[in-house]
């Protein structure tokens, strides 16, 4: 009988494989199959459901167009030059950088320091987890329509706390300079629980040998944080800012029900910009400009920290 | 260095008493190694001394002074942990020097007491890198190395070397004791491994089921064990514990016998016996065989003795060396 050809390539140390060899190689364990049946699915719904509108964006980008019919009055960069005049764009702007500051700044430590306080696996820490979890869990829609209520000065939490206290209603939703600090406020209350669960996975991972070996060593509680637990959950904390600032460009249904980007357009970010000027006026060429920015601005925010920080962090 | 008291130390564990009520003395200067099966309480012991787990109750002195309510860096303790509990990401240099700068130890102090440490235990070349990129042996130093450098009157180890290789364990084992001979510190060592007990101990601690069986130098352990506890868990290979019917007495329980004061004969003995399995190792020839009516025993010959499997042969004990034990388990006084 002869022998059968074998099933697997096998190269000389050091020689390189050629096309065809590593194509048996691919066949034989299974690469090639297991490409050819995965990745089909994935590519073909990423390409018509993310590639294919915002190649069509960018197009549109380019026209004067209500949405209905073929567009057909291009302008150019007219589109782009008429964001980059326009103020309430630069209020928007300022906002969403208000937002990665806070979510950077008052979210994240926030979040570390409840993650430091109950990371511990206890009945009472995992009641205070559920708890401080609950508004992630909460649609942002009703989450607005909340808040709304809290902060009404007529009929909300917020009037019966100014009748206890004997003072004029306040309308901080509708004051053009404390309205974006009351948004901040509920983006704050809805979002902290998802990185400090992120933080307590990691916590929960770090040895506890190396806590009481740095306890033995003399540390206190707060060094032990500074030493020992926060280096080690560095790469979560990596993720979890990464995940703040991504989140961040893309606020808006939040702050549709809790301002509708009022007072006096002041509550305005990218994407509600994008949504009050572009989508609701029928202005679809100008709304696909800014799609275009706000995409630019995230791709360049996501590659350069997949690229300094994320490797970094698993270095 | 300081003497180690434990005195009515309990500790439970909700409705889990892992520790009933222990009296204990390490003197001051010992090597004492805390040794007994997995879960008898000895990890939980050390613990209980280093501060890491408050005691039920009981107290805990070093040094003289009652430490029992004391944090675990304000008892002049150090401890070095079976996963060497070393900061990854910090260097070697920084791992040892982490307790010296929380302790606000000058900065040129602080070095010469590293260079010193990483003098002993050979780490000069490896001060930069980080543990991730070390052997488990060199991680090992470190974390000694670590222990060291805080100058503790107590050092506790909690099985450090279980984590290596036959070979390293051997080396590290060699190097601890000269350690000890070199800085002549109280050192507490947990094992479950008898031949670590053995070989660095001056004194030995057997403890079962969060109780002392025995307390001794390693010798008095294997040459008069107490109970039948210490006499099947001290020696390699075990002792022999037999029925009283092997030497026809009604009154002991249980005789021991190590394997090698058993004499092996073709011709004639006490009990017939047949060989099961022969390992050779070299210097010594150890048989596992099958007594008549007896069961198992195993035998320790010297190395040149050839044996096969399957062979009959006859067993004669040493009367000197037999071990009796009566019906509650413990050395009976008399000889056999």
């Amino acid at each position: 009988m002869a022998a059968s050809a074998p099933s697997q390539v096998y190269s000389a140390p050091g020689r390189r494989l050629s096309l065809t060899e590593r194509l048996r190689l691919g066949l034989n364990n299974g690469r090639i199959s297991a490409t050819l049946i995965l990745l089909p699915p994935a590519l073909i719904l990423f390409t018509l459901f993310v590639m294919l509108p915002l190649g069509e964006s960018f197009y549109y980008s380019f026209f004067n167009w209500n949405g209905y019919g073929v567009p057909t009055d291009f302008v150019g960069l007219q589109n782009y030059q008429r964001i980059a005049d326009h103020s309430v764009f630069h209020v928007a702007v300022g906002n969403t950088v208000k937002i990665v500051a806070v979510s950077l700044f008052l979210q994240m430590p926030l979040a570390l320091l409840l993650a430091l306080l109950i990371y511990r696996k206890t009945p009472t820490n995992a009641f205070f987890r559920l708890v401080f979890f609950l508004p992630y869990i909460l649609a942002e829609v009703a989450a607005g329509l909340i808040w709304s209520f809290v902060f009404d000065g007529n009929y909300g939490v917020s009037a019966s706390l100014a009748q206890s206290l004997g003072t004029e209603p306040f309308f901080i939703l509708a004051d053009r300079d404390w309205a974006f600090v009351a948004v901040m406020t509920v983006i704050v209350w809805k979002y902290f629980g998802f990185h400090m669960m992120i933080y307590i996975a990691a916590l929960q991972g770090v040895p506890e040998d190396l806590v009481e070996a740095a306890r033995i060593e003399g540390a206190k509680r707060p060094q032990i944080v500074r030493y020992v637990l926060v280096p080690q959950i560095k790469p979560a904390i990596i993720v979890s800012a990464f995940f703040a600032i991504i989140g961040a460009l893309q606020v808006f249904d939040l702050i549709i029900p809790l301002t509708n980007g009022g007072p006096s357009n002041q509550t305005h970010t990218i994407v509600t910009y994008l949504y009050t000027f572009g989508l609701t006026r029928l202005n679809i060429g100008f709304g696909s400009a800014v799609g275009v920015i706000l995409f630019i601005v995230a791709i360049t925010v996501a590659v350069f920290y997949q690229r300094f920080f994320m490797k970094r962090g698993q270095s | 260095m300081a003497e180690v008291r434990l005195q009515n130390v309990n500790k439970s564990f909700g409705n889990v008493t892992v520790i009933p009520d222990l009296n204990l003395t390490v003197p001051d200067g010992s090597f004492t190694v805390l040794v007994g099966p997995s879960g008898c309480g000895k990890s939980t012991l050390l613990r209980t001394i280093a501060g890491l787990e408050m005691p039920t109750s009981g107290q805990v002195l070093i040094g003289g002074e009652d430490v029992t309510l004391q944090e675990p860096s304000n008892r002049g303790i150090s401890m070095v942990f079976q996963s060497y509990a070393l900061y990854p990401h910090m260097t070697v240099e920084q791992n040892i020097d982490f307790g010296l700068r929380l302790a606000k130890i000058p900065a040129a102090e602080r070095k010469e007491r590293v260079a010193e440490a990483a003098r002993i235990l050979a780490l000069q070349d490896h001060l930069d890198r980080r543990p991730g990129q070390l052997s488990g042996g060199q991680r090992q130093r470190v974390a000694i190395g670590r222990s060291i450098v805080r100058h503790p009157k107590v050092f506790l180890f909690d099985e450090p070397l279980s984590n290596l290789d036959a070979a390293l364990r051997t080396q590290m084992r060699v190097e601890l004791a000269q350690l000890h001979q070199s800085i002549d510190a109280t050192m507490i060592y947990v094992t479950h491994d008898q031949v670590e007990a053995m070989t660095l101990a001056d004194q030995i601690v057997v403890m079962n089921a969060g109780r002392i069986e025995q307390v001794g130098p390693p010798m008095e352990l294997y040459e008069a064990p107490q109970t039948e506890f210490v006499a099947s868990f001290i020696g390699s290979p075990k002792m022999n514990l037999l029925p009283g019917s092997a030497i026809a007495r009604d009154d002991v329980r249980t005789v021991g016998i190590r394997p090698e004061h058993i004499l092996v004969d073709r011709t004639g003995g006490d009990w017939a016996a047949r060989t099961q399995v022969v390992e050779t190792l070299g210097a010594d020839t150890i048989a596992y065989m099958v007594a008549d009516g007896l069961g198992d025993v195993t035998v320790r010959l010297p190395g040149h003795v050839r044996l096969k499997a399957g062979e009959q042969l006859y067993l004669t004990p040493e009367r000197q060396n037999l071990h009796l034990f009566g019906q509650d388990g413990r050395r009976m006084k008399e000889a056999a």
